[in-house]
């Protein structure tokens, strides 16, 4: 019989059964994973790329270079006269160039690595193991004196000559070591100390022996320039006064 | 009559105008005095000055004409800073020009040390004195340096074999941190360095340069005519 049934009173309500919606998640398939990688790899290939494309390119610095242009005359014969001109001053600036350089024996003082350097133009005709300043700054408390023991940079001449030399000794020479000063200026001269010879330059300072030979080559002295006795001969031989000697 | 002839001929040669000079030789010859001028004025001046020769493979350090030290140039490389292989300066104009206040880069520090005197001893009481280092020991040389002018140019030092006694990683992370200065200079608003000269040096010369440089030098790059 077909018929509509109604509910009866033990009948449960009919209940809307919930849709479910099933997802299902799925692995990312190969093909996408190949995408990405290669994604990654481009990037990483660009950045790569442009980081070994940024910095400084070096290339090698052409042989010859083109000098810049200049206004030339039209006519032949002005043209002459600019060459000669030019030619002239070209004379002119090289001599005058020359006659700057140091000419005969002159004295090179490297005083960050110690040495010396006796030069004949632009030969050397013999390097040296020296001792130069060591850069100390000395103080004194009781005075609050202080001196710096650096050899001056520059150029100087061989203002005089000295063969077994005395020296005076300076304050800081009693004060480093801890002693009074002497009352009596006879007291500060001492024999020995500056070796064989001794060539003086400007402000007290000097190309001098030196009894500490074993120290040659480190940077001790206060300002003056230290030589073995062997050198300080040759030295002694090439540099007349006014020998020009250049410190830097 | 045999003798005029050719007499005539020779006066005729010799009043001949001669071929005008090119522009090129005359502008060489202008070039030439303009550097020649600018040698004079660093030979006047109180400044130390480097002489750059890349065709004779020179590198001199003068003061008032003087030659003080010569160093053997092998090769000169010219960079220039680039992104991404855009270059971000041109070459131009570096040759033949003064530049100015060069400085090491690492600098080379002057151990300045300050020595308190010691209180009055007796006489004939010996004070020890230490022996202070030797150049090669107070002043190691960075594997790549530096000397930096004002107005954009540098010239580069890399002495060879100086970073052999390290080990790989320490090489490798010199290598690192040498790109990665050169790419934040590169990059930078305005670089520091327009232009870069690569000097090859033998490791001697490299080394000597560096720790001989008088602060403040000037430099002067010779073209090559």
């Amino acid at each position: 019989m077909i018929g509509t049934r109604y509910p009866l009173a033990g009948d449960e309500p009919a209940r809307r059964r919930p849709r479910t919606v099933s997802v299902v998640v799925r692995p990312p398939g190969r093909r996408f994973r190949v995408v990405v990688l290669l994604v990654v790899a481009a990037l990483a290939a660009l950045t790569f790329a442009a980081a070994k494309g940024t910095g400084y390119a070096f290339t090698p610095a052409p042989s010859v270079g083109a000098p810049p242009p200049i206004e030339v005359p039209g006519n032949a014969a002005a043209a002459h006269k600019l060459q000669a001109k030019l030619q002239t001053q070209n004379k002119q600036l090289a001599a005058a160039l020359a006659k700057l350089a140091p000419t005969g024996t002159y004295i090179v003082v490297d005083q960050t690595q110690n040495r010396l350097y006796v030069m004949n133009g632009p030969e050397i005709k013999r390097t040296a193991v020296c001792s130069a300043g060591s850069g100390l700054v000395l103080m004194d408390s009781g005075s609050s004196r202080k001196w710096v023991f650096d050899t001056p940079r520059g150029v100087f001449k061989v203002r005089n000559r000295i063969s077994n030399p005395i020296w005076k000794k300076p304050d800081w020479a009693f004060v480093e070591e801890g002693k009074t000063l002497p009352k009596d200026p006879a007291d500060r001269f001492e024999s020995g100390t500056l070796g064989k010879y001794a060539l003086y330059l400007e402000d007290g300072y000097m190309i001098h022996g030196t009894l500490y030979t074993r120290l040659l080559g480190r940077s001790v002295t206060h300002g003056c320039i230290r030589l073995g006795p062997d050198d300080l001969q040759a030295v002694w031989d090439a540099a007349p006064i006014g020998t020009p000697v250049f410190i830097f | 009559m045999g003798l005029l002839l050719p007499a005539l001929a020779l006066l005729a040669a010799s009043t001949a105008p001669a071929v005008a000079p090119t522009a090129d030789e005359l502008a060489r010859l202008s070039f030439q005095n303009d550097l020649l001028g600018k040698q004079l004025v660093l030979a006047k001046g109180k400044e130390f000055y480097l002489l750059l020769d890349p065709q004779g493979g020179t590198l001199k350090l003068m003061y008032r004409a003087a030659l003080l030290q010569q160093y053997t140039v092998n090769g000169l490389e010219v960079g220039v800073p680039r992104v991404a292989f855009k270059t971000r300066s041109d070459l131009e104009a570096w040759r033949g020009r003064v530049w100015e206040n060069g400085a090491l880069d690492p600098p080379r520090e002057l151990d300045r040390v300050e020595v308190q005197a010691p209180p009055p001893t007796a006489a004939g009481t010996e004070i020890e004195v230490p022996v202070p280092p030797t150049p090669e020991e107070k002043y190691p040389v960075p594997h790549r340096y530096h000397v930096r002018f004002a107005g954009g140019l540098s010239i580069e030092i890399r002495p060879p074999g100086s970073d052999v006694a390290q080990g790989f990683w320490a090489r490798l992370r010199g290598s690192w941190s040498s790109w990665w200065a050169d790419a934040t200079a590169a990059m930078s608003s305005a670089p520091t360095d327009t232009v870069r000269l690569h000097l090859v040096m033998s490791k001697q010369d490299a080394e000597s340069l560096y720790r001989a440089l008088p602060p403040g030098t000037k430099l002067l790059v010779l073209p090559a005519l």
